[in-house]
């Protein structure tokens, strides 16, 4: 019996002891596309060391992240995601009412120093290079991934943009299907190995990753607010539910995030919110190669007064 | 039940003892079936309607079935004389070659996928020689089947070698003295003695392969297995596109499992 008691003494201590370290230390839920992994680990990071929170961070690609919401109803305390779209085509109204625009991206062709023909491939000629035999690019997939969308929409731009009539079918033949994978993130780990030469990602990602990349024009590479209306001329039809499809249109690559309604930590979300909206936060993710918007720009109503300014 | 004459606190215990058995195991078999009956129960009529209308679900079962059925072959084949001799003969640094062999399932999947990239990849000497004589690994079905090895062999290794050591060394020892060769003893004594627990575990291994998603990916995303399409449709559609597939997938796999459990059961009927 006396034993009985004994054990039954520790483990009260123990949940007590554990249940007031928990209370002393907020928590921040964060599900985040594949590509702000790192940025917006060292912003969260820096956040942390500032405010003691303990942060709880998914990545995945950004459709995959919008799913965790509408499908397994797993609620975070901020979502960011590469793609704006996502915001109103999935999550509004039934779990965000606002997003904020915080950062721009463009689309690069990422390589290594051991990449075949990487001491030829430049931004007038990586349409030719890439074609050549024995050359492997990968890319993502464009039912999951913006990236993989966004890369079928960049040959077509470059079909015209090259004046090389049939260059977009001749460009997809040489990024096969077995060089295919779920997301941009997917293929870092390919390209380090030797499997691909070149893969579809974003400028942020190889900066951060310390890839060598090439540069496309602004008129292809979906950077450029600018270059909107003839971006929009660009449009992939991807498989929807059933027999349905959905099309997407090119447009400037804006990344957003939001606190979603029923966030289980509000107060602590929105501060964070406000952080990465701030100066501070900016540089942070400029740091780690991120291309953060001089003011983020709000959609929607309800997001909290230290964002929309 | 009440015929043993113990004493009244020593049948409290029993007592005790059985309750807390059953209330344990009868959780834990809720816990095992409940979520699979639901997700049959969710997805498993619609998975069957869709076995008819979509021809990716088809291809990618089909898929699932040759490399998993393939990984397995090349698991016994290869694995059969490892457990041998792990359970037979005493040599040096047999532990240490136990303890890597079971090192794959302590791997985490992608990062097997990852070491498996480095050997099979086209810049390796492996996978080089094998792209110079035209066999393709990653991207290809190929990839599949090396992936499912990997993470599933170790089961069958594991299980053949237990199977092995249960039956007595006495028996080939005499088959020996009557004039067998160590390999005509195996064949004629060890294997038709351990062929069940052998089966048991291809089939273990096999199931294994089957649910592999991990490493697979890592390899070969297209053409897809049924696991990787599960997720795919998943991701791209939701839960009501997903579930059909991961349901008639445990529909599928559960007709071959529970065929060989009736075997083994008409088996042991027909030994007793």
């Amino acid at each position: 019996m006396k034993r009985i008691l004994v054990v039954a003494a520790v483990v009260a201590a123990a949940c007590g002891g554990s249940r007031a370290e928990s209370s002393a230390a907020s928590v921040l839920v964060v599900f985040n596309a594949g590509s702000l992994a790192r940025p917006l680990r060292a912003a969260l990071d820096s956040f942390a060391a500032r405010d003691k929170v303990e942060i709880q961070q998914e990545n995945a690609g950004s459709l995959e992240t919008a799913r965790k919401l509408t499908e397994l109803g797993k609620v975070p305390d901020i979502i960011a995601l590469a793609d704006e779209e996502v915001f109103p085509q999935l999550l509004m109204p039934a779990h965000v009412t606002w997003y904020a625009r915080f950062a721009h991206n463009r689309m690069v062709l990422a390589y290594t120093a051991r990449s075949r023909f990487a001491a030829e491939i430049t931004p007038d000629n990586w349409w030719k290079v890439v074609v050549r035999d024995g050359v492997e690019t990968g890319r993502s997939d464009p039912q999951l991934d913006p990236n993989g969308y966004r890369t079928l929409l960049v040959l077509q731009l470059a079909e015209r943009h090259y004046g090389q009539p049939g260059l977009a079918v001749r460009l997809l033949r040489a990024m096969p299907d077995r060089n295919v994978r779920p997301k941009e993130t997917d293929l870092v780990g390919l390209l380090e190995a030797g499997e691909l030469d070149y893969i579809w990602s974003y400028e942020s990602m190889a900066r951060a990753l310390g890839l060598k990349y090439v540069r496309l024009p602004d008129a292809i590479d979906l950077s450029s607010p600018a270059d909107f209306a003839s971006y929009a001329t660009a449009s992939v039809k991807v498989r929807g539910r059933g027999v349905d499809s959905v099309t997407f249109r090119g447009r400037p690559i804006v990344y957003a995030f939001s606190v979603p309604t029923h966030a289980p930590h509000r107060e602590v979300a929105e501060r964070f919110a406000s952080w990465l909206a701030s100066a501070d936060g900016r540089r942070v993710l400029r740091a780690q190669g991120l291309d953060a918007l001089d003011s983020v720009s709000v959609v929607g109503t309800g997001a909290p007064a230290g964002i929309a300014r | 039940m009440m015929a043993a004459p113990s004493s009244p606190p020593a049948r409290g215990a029993q007592r005790a003892v059985a309750l807390v058995a059953a209330v344990a195991s009868s959780l834990l078999l809720l816990f095992l079936a409940v979520p699979i009956g639901k997700l049959i129960g969710a997805g498993g009529l619609d998975g069957v309607r869709q076995l008819f209308s979509d021809g990716e679900l088809r291809q990618a079962l089909g898929l699932t079935a040759f490399t998993a059925t393939a990984a397995t072959l090349l698991g016994v084949l290869g694995g059969t004389p490892l457990a041998w001799l792990l359970a037979r003969r005493d040599f040096h640094g047999r532990a240490v070659l136990a303890a890597v062999l079971d090192l794959p399932l302590l791997i985490p999947h992608p990062v097997a996928g990852i070491a498996l990239l480095l050997l099979l990849g086209r810049e390796s000497a492996v996978g080089g020689a094998l792209l110079a004589a035209g066999l393709r690994v990653v991207g290809t079905p190929l990839g599949i089947i090396a992936a499912m090895l990997f993470v599933a062999a170790p089961l069958f290794i594991s299980g053949a070698r237990e199977a092995f050591a249960r039956v007595e060394p006495r028996y080939e020892a005499v088959a020996r003295t009557l004039g067998d060769s160590p390999l005509r003893a195996f064949l004629r004594i060890t294997l038709p003695m351990s062929r069940r627990g052998l089966i048991a575990s291809a089939v273990v291994m096999w199931a294994r392969a089957v649910s592999e998603f991990g490493a697979i990916v890592v390899l070969t995303y297209n053409p897809k297995v049924a696991s990787v399409l599960s997720y795919d449709r998943f991701t791209s559609f939701g839960l009501r596109e997903a579930l059909p597939v991961a349901a008639v997938l445990a529909v599928l796999a559960l007709i071959p499992l529970i065929a060989l459990r009736t075997l083994r059961g008409a088996d042991d009927g027909a030994r007793t």
